[in-house]
């Protein structure tokens, strides 16, 4: 590795007073299992890396008036073992458990696996489906973003050079949502999405009333499958057609690539299959409960 | 260059390393303690996997600064000549282990498994060790041997 400077804040503030004095010649050091990899890789590396893991700000997981908050710095291993989050966001779970493998789990946070922000990204597709706000933070401030927006593009999110993410919000009306996951890669363990699938469903009365579709690993960031969620929007809960429908739907509002991975058709394919089922989940769970 | 300072084996160990150093590095090049292997470099291969603060980590993905202050266990503090830890004795006895490069990786990620839960199933032993490749075995006689080390009663001699 090249060599830099390491500095440990102990607190936000420090750390965004570092941040502007340095930005953008710094890399922000959360779980490492990216970043590590990169600057083994890199010829031209940074001359500071921001080691967060003494920013208390940064961590917990807790229930807030306006929803559930956890915190950027919060591992994989700490939301599979969360009582908060199995209680109010247990797709979260089946989502983190699907990242690397244990020691992945254990070094990597969530703020780093969505700042990062591959397309491939396993925190992604539950997050937009339970309608999740992030809060980030410069030294002028902080602002709340839709997830979706902090999404920009592959390794490319809403992010200014001086600012970080601060935290993760569940909004009060998505705790306890019927919300199902789906992974599919080529192994079990340490593989990247080929394709990922998340939807929540809201019922009443026999019908659904609202529905959210986010795709991942399948376009440049993860995306919302809007128009599918249209078709499925105030059909009966027993109308399994209307999810296959939607699933068709959700298709065409992909833009899957062919890479060594898969084909693009392959991906389509498994959106359509991925879909189906995380739509029949979560309207299980949303009529079961 | 920073100072740093962890128990590592239970035995408390200074160096002063440039921030670039990984845990890696400085256990086996500073300490000597050359079990813990450097195999991919880049966290898939978990042949460098570790114990900090009780939770299985690669190291040649943790700067050593990161680590100052923490708990270290390396595979040399699990076992030995005269005594073998049960995962390690169960090896042995079912010929677990062929090259034995990821072996130390694998025990640690299996006493990281066990320490929380003693009675593992199959398909919890695959998981847990789906951050330790062996290109040898085939993984049949590994997760066969942690099995087996979980039938040892804890705390007894597993190589007698």
């Amino acid at each position: 590795m090249r060599s830099f400077e390491y500095s440990a804040p102990g607190s936000l503030r420090e750390a965004l007073e570092v941040m502007e004095q340095h930005a953008p010649d710094f890399k922000l050091l959360a779980g490492g299992t990216d970043l590590l990899v990169d600057l083994k890789h890199s010829l031209n590396g940074p001359t500071l890396v921001m080691d967060l893991g003494g920013v208390a700000e940064l961590k917990g997981i807790e229930e807030t008036p306006s929803g559930l908050r956890i915190g950027a710095m919060v591992t994989h291993t700490e939301i599979q073992q969360s009582p908060l989050i199995a209680k109010h966001a247990p797709a979260m779970i089946a989502a983190a458990a699907t990242i690397g493998a244990v020691q992945t789990r254990n070094m990597g946070t969530i703020g780093g696996n969505l700042v990062t922000c591959v397309p491939s990204l396993d925190s992604g597709p539950v997050l937009v489906a339970l309608d999740a706000q992030v809060t980030v933070a410069g030294v002028d401030g902080r602002r709340v973003l839709a997830i979706t927006e902090f999404f920009v593009g592959p390794r490319q999110t809403a992010l200014a050079p001086d600012e970080l993410l601060v935290d993760i919000l569940i909004p009060t009306p998505m705790l306890g949502r019927a919300t199902a996951f789906r992974k599919f890669g080529l192994r079990k363990g340490q593989a990247l999405a080929l394709v990922n699938a998340a939807a929540s469903i809201a019922v009443n009365d026999g019908r659904i009333i609202e529905a959210r579709i986010a795709l991942g690993a399948v376009a440049p960031t993860v995306i919302r499958a809007t128009d599918g969620e249209r078709v499925i929007t105030g059909k009966s809960t027993d109308d399994v057609g209307a999810l296959r429908e939607a699933a068709a739907v959700a298709v065409t509002e992909a833009r899957p690539i062919d890479d060594f991975r898969a084909s693009a058709a392959y991906r389509r394919e498994l959106i359509a299959v991925g879909t189906f089922r995380v739509l029949e989940e979560a309207l299980a769970l949303a009529t079961s409960s | 260059m920073h100072q740093i300072e962890m128990t590592v084996n239970g035995q408390v160990m200074r160096a002063e390393v440039p921030a670039e150093t990984t845990l890696l590095s400085v256990l086996r090049e500073a300490w000597g303690l050359t079990g813990s292997k450097l195999g991919c470099d880049v966290g898939d291969c978990g042949a460098c996997t570790v114990l900090v603060d009780g939770l299985s980590v690669n190291a040649c993905l943790l700067l050593a600064v990161q680590v100052d202050g923490q708990e270290v266990l390396t595979i040399e503090g699990i076992g030995g000549f005269d005594y073998l830890h049960p995962i390690q004795a169960a090896f042995e006895r079912l010929s677990s282990i062929q090259c034995g490069f990821c072996a130390p990786g694998i025990v640690i990620s299996a006493k990281a498994l066990i320490d929380k839960n003693p009675h593992p199933t199959e398909q919890e032993i695959r998981e847990a060790l789906a951050g330790n490749l062996c290109r040898c075995t085939g993984y049949t006689k590994i997760i066969e041997g942690i099995a087996e080390a979980c039938r040892i009663p804890a705390g007894t001699d597993g190589s007698a």
